[in-house]
């Protein structure tokens, strides 16, 4: 019985797709706010790479709002997952939860892997403004190092309370660099408050760099929190 | 003469990750399943990337790395599923024999 | 090599995602399944974004040695769809992460996946 209703639905929406799809051209040039982009970055923010040049500087208010939605969703994850089971009767004893140790293969690997991973972490943060990178990058792939770490030790518990302040003075780190920016250069998040260096070289492009660590540390934690909490 | 070498493994490099993925569908159960995906998709992984290594000779270095990470993160990451796949109790097929693992844990509960 | 139109075939792939995600979405009455339909369509629609940023033989946006920063703006893709995009898959995987605690919530409530347990809210 629901069944017509959802092919037709499908259908709706694919004959809207196919008229977007069908319309579409290839374009041959860039379109000009994209072109403007492109010649003001390496000139002005010194950074080789465009895309990072825009997410934190042109466009720094996205980020901000970025930031605040995973803060947002890693408060959120805590609320509903907190206290994980049901309020239990007082006369039923707790039986004690038996805690499956890892094998060996799993424990060895995880121990050749987590010093690489972390290594390739810190080496995609801090090219952010070099090469492909950037810290939300690298701040989900310490997150994968950790969850790792959970999978080889089971009995290893998380100090939530450590993780929490540490991803709290990232953020508020971060909102000072913007209104420092605000202060000392153009506006709100402008990375030309620190001097641009010469370009290509590993510290320069202004304060794009630290940017990035304080993105990629915070970004690590909170998602870190969130795998943490899907554990019980 | 080395391109056509490179080919030949990426297109035998493609058949195994498509019969990976042929695996995943039509396997009974979560064991059969993980054994057909995970062999399957890190064998076509692997020729794929040596296949690109004849084409490019720079790289080769580069993507013997690469290689040598995905041989030591995928059988890691499909062993620890199927642990856990048969801690919480996951059902196998009636095919299935024995279970080695579950001996295993018998005789050690037993023994402790 | 000849021509190839790669951005229209990565646009109707990105498109093709969407509904089946859309479809997947509708039809499983498997909570878990639903939350991966969700998944499909976000990364569609995320495909479909970047694809639109291209530019016939254009290259990647970053200047290093192969690419001078004189003829970089025309020989180079898009720039903006890429940026917009890095923020939208962050936010895709928060939202499914919201969406997998509250199947863990319902899971324990009822001890069933079905969406059919929990028609409370259905006029």
């Amino acid at each position: 019985m629901r069944r017509p209703f959802i092919i037709l639905a499908v259908m709706l929406f694919a004959a809207l797709f196919a008229g977007i799809a069908i319309d579409y051209t290839e374009r041959q040039s860039l379109r000009p706010l994209a072109a403007n982009y492109v010649k003001r970055v390496p000139q002005e923010l010194g950074a080789p790479n465009i895309i990072t040049g825009i997410l934190l500087t042109y466009r720094g208010f996205d980020t901000l709002g970025e930031v605040a939605v995973l803060f947002m969703v890693a408060a959120g994850v805590g609320l509903v997952l907190g206290e994980r089971s049901l309020p239990r009767r007082d006369d039923v004893p707790a039986e004690p939860e038996e805690i499956i140790p890892s094998t060996e293969l799993v424990q060895n690997g995880a121990a050749v892997l987590f010093p690489l991973i972390s290594i390739f972490a810190a080496y995609i943060i801090m090219n952010g403004h070099l090469s492909a990178g950037g810290g939300f990058q690298g701040g989900a792939i310490i997150a994968s190092g950790v969850m790792l770490l959970l999978l080889a030790r089971p009995e290893y518990r998380i100090d939530h309370g450590f993780l929490g302040t540490t991803e709290s003075l990232a953020g508020v780190l971060f909102v000072l660099a913007g209104i420092a920016g605000l202060i000392f250069a153009g506006g709100f998040l402008d990375s030309r408050m620190l001097p641009l260096g010469q370009f290509g070289a590993f510290f320069s492009a202004g304060a794009i760099p630290i940017i990035s660590v304080l993105l990629g540390v915070k970004v690590g934690c909170e998602l870190s929190v969130i795998i943490d909490r899907f554990r019980g | 003469m080395a391109e056509l070498i490179g080919s030949i493994l990426i297109l035998l490099g493609a058949i195994f990750l498509f019969s990976a993925g042929l695996g995943l569908l039509r396997m009974p159960d979560v064991f059969t399943r993980l054994q057909a995906g995970t062999k399957a998709s890190t064998l076509g992984n692997m020729l794929v990337l040596s296949g690109v290594a004849f084409y490019h000779p720079g790289w080769s270095l580069k993507l013997l790395i690469v290689i040598y990470f995905v041989l030591l993160t995928n059988p890691i990451s499909s062993h620890a599923l199927a642990r856990a796949a048969h801690a919480i109790g996951v059902p196998m097929t009636r095919a299935t024999v024995t279970d080695a693992l579950r001996d295993a844990r018998e005789t050690d509960r037993s023994a402790r | 090599m000849s021509h190839l139109p790669i951005s229209n075939i990565v646009l109707a792939t990105g498109f093709i995602l969407v509904l089946i995600g859309l479809w997947g979405m509708l039809t499983h009455r498997n909570i878990l399944r639903i939350i991966i339909g969700f998944s499909l369509i976000d990364t569609g629609i995320h495909i479909v974004i970047v694809s639109i940023g291209y530019v016939t033989n254009g290259t990647a946006p970053i200047i290093d040695s192969a690419l001078r920063p004189s003829e970089a703006a025309s020989r180079v893709v898009d720039p903006i769809p890429s940026a917009l995009v890095v923020t939208a898959i962050v936010i895709g995987l928060s939202v499914t992460a919201v969406m997998l605690a509250y199947a863990i919530r319902l899971y324990e409530s009822k001890k069933t996946l079905s969406i059919d347990a929990f028609m409370e809210s259905k006029w």
